[in-house]
């Protein structure tokens, strides 16, 4: 091979690696979608569409493709998984829902819709995430009192959701007007699973059961303890949407008008493409991914950092975070960061001042108590990556001279031993003098 | 009257002790107005600590411990050149002085370390 072809392919070799998920770069790039079949493909193309205006590399599958792989040679070849296929029993190739997960154990992001005839395989999947699927295979979630008003009557399964979750960071700073059309099953959320989040809930007259049966028993899915769409931020910053509705994503009901029952207004445009698109920026690491730099502590008048502290040492401590916005790293602004001074459990406790430069800072007076101490930052909020830093620094205490010295309190006691060493010297001569 | 009869009584029973004690030998008096001499220091710091706080912890220790181990020292060598006492009629009092004196030092010695 001639010398210039070869650099010419390590450069787009290069380029192509720099441009895959890294934690200078955390938005996702390659992304591999899923399809029960290929009339997805255009029936959701609106989705897609705005999916690839953001600059992702999509690529279409078919689920039962024996050649679909998300690794090879140990690297995985996408940074996300949309999984649109609830049919599908068995995945193509050496993919199953171990591989899956696994996939997300590995910090990459997944979306996942489940549909009325959702596959065990798509359940498991998400059972194993923390969402439970209406385990009756033909229930969907019922509402006859927010359902979506339509020419026919209809069976009220096409619902007019609108009770979101209260997060600027997951939904965006703008607010969704018009209702979500959703049309598929339910799900309620593992109470055992604090990573797992209902963005969309049912309102509380619905419930989940079979439309085309009649209601024998009373159905176990009611109120708005039923997920409509539901989001996981794992501990590794790894996020996963789940929707009991693929029709959702579709052109037809972005495109769609929404009047929700009982009410006049009638939207012309349903609130679905920019609920949708909010709520994949959050998923692809567009929003609220946060990193942490800099961290720095010294004594107050100092500016290297000591490798131990004395107790009651006056200490400056400040780190730095910042925002990913989906193209540059952006000062985070907040007022509840706080950092700890840690030894087996909080001695300090300060919430940090900020510049609004994404520099946070704090001073505080090492406590009386020497001991292997760390700074820790704990900061877990609703929707953005959380952050854990630990720095471990020793605190010793008082070096023999370094207590004070002469102390007036103590006068009187300096002045009472001397006066006893005088006393035994008076008294020797007076003792061996007297007569 | 009792009250009359029990304050006379009482002034009896100081008459007494006081011309008891007019026959102690001089040396044991001297030793005698030493230990009041330490005891009373000590109260007095007790009582400045009690006022100010205990904060020079060690320094109070000290300065009190040095009074109460010099009043100790000095009862000591009381019992020692004491002629009635039997006990330590083979002990010479100079032996014994000496053995206050050494004693002594080493008290010092210990507070000075710990009084700072």
């Amino acid at each position: 091979m001639s010398r210039p072809l070869l650099s010419l392919l390590t450069f787009l070799f290069l380029s192509i690696i720099c441009n895959a998920f890294s934690p200078e770069n955390p938005t996702d790039r390659k992304v591999l979608v899923l399809l029960d079949d290929l009339s997805v493909k255009s029936s959701h193309s609106l989705y897609f569409q705005s999916l690839q205006s953001r600059g992702y590399d999509l690529d279409f599958k078919l689920a039962d493709d024996p050649r679909v792989a998300l690794q090879r040679y140990g690297q995985y070849l996408y940074d996300a998984l949309i999984l649109f296929s609830p049919t599908i029993e068995s995945l193509g190739g050496s993919l199953n829902a171990a591989a899956i997960l696994d996939f997300v154990d590995s910090g990459h992001d997944l979306i996942l819709a489940a549909d009325a005839s959702a596959s065990d395989l798509i359940r498991e999947i998400a059972t194993e995430c923390g969402v439970d699927f209406d385990e009756d295979q033909a229930a969907m979630v019922i509402d006859h009192t927010s359902f979506a008003v339509s020419d026919t009557e209809g069976d009220h399964t096409l619902i007019a959701g609108d009770n979101f979750i209260q997060s600027d960071v997951i939904l965006g700073k703008e607010k969704i007007k018009a209702p979500v059309l959703f049309k598929g099953i339910g799900h309620s959320v593992n109470p055992a699973n604090s990573l797992v989040l209902k963005v969309l809930s049912a309102s509380p007259a619905a419930y989940s059961a079979n439309p085309k049966s009649k209601l024998s028993t009373p159905p176990t899915l009611t109120g708005s303890a039923i997920g409509l769409v539901s989001v996981v931020q794992a501990r590794n910053n790894a996020r996963i949407l789940i929707s009991g509705s693929l029709s959702m994503f579709s052109n037809r009901f972005f495109r769609s008008g929404v009047q929700k029952a009982g009410s006049t207004i009638n939207h012309g445009r349903s609130g679905n493409e920019q609920f949708v698109t909010e709520i994949s920026k959050w998923v692809f690491h567009e929003r609220g991914h946060l990193k942490a730099v800099n961290v720095r502590h010294h004594k107050v008048g100092e500016a290297d950092e000591p490798s131990i502290y004395r107790i009651n040492d006056e200490l400056e401590y400040s780190l730095e975070i910042y925002e990913w916005s989906g193209t540059s790293w952006e000062p985070y602004v907040a007022d509840d960061v706080q950092v700890q001074f840690y030894m087996m459990s909080p001695y300090v406790l300060k919430t940090m001042s900020t510049d609004q430069k994404g520099i946070y800072y704090t001073s505080f007076k090492v406590p009386d108590v020497y001991g292997v101490f760390q700074f820790k930052v704990e900061y877990k909020k609703l929707g953005v990556t959380s952050l854990s830093l630990a720095k471990q620094i020793p605190v010793r205490p008082f070096r023999h001279n370094e207590y004070e010295r002469f102390i007036t309190a103590a006068f009187p006691y300096y002045g009472a031993s001397f006066s006893m060493m005088g006393g035994f010297f008076i008294f020797s001569l007076v003792y061996l003098y007297h007569k | 009257m009792a009250k009359s009869s029990a304050t006379k009584d009482a002034q009896a029973l100081f008459h007494s002790l006081r011309s008891a004690y007019a026959a102690t030998p001089t040396n044991l008096k001297i030793i005698d107005l030493y230990v009041v001499f330490a005891i009373s220091t000590a109260l007095i710091q007790v009582v400045y600590m009690a006022l100010v706080g205990s904060f020079p912890f060690n320094s109070f220790l000290s300065g009190v411990l040095s009074c109460i181990g010099t009043a100790v020292l000095a009862v000591c060598l009381r019992i020692q050149v004491n002629k009635e006492n039997k006990e330590f009629k083979d002990l010479p009092p100079e032996r014994a002085f000496a053995d206050f004196v050494l004693c002594n030092l080493v008290l010092h010695l210990v507070i000075m370390n710990f009084l700072g």
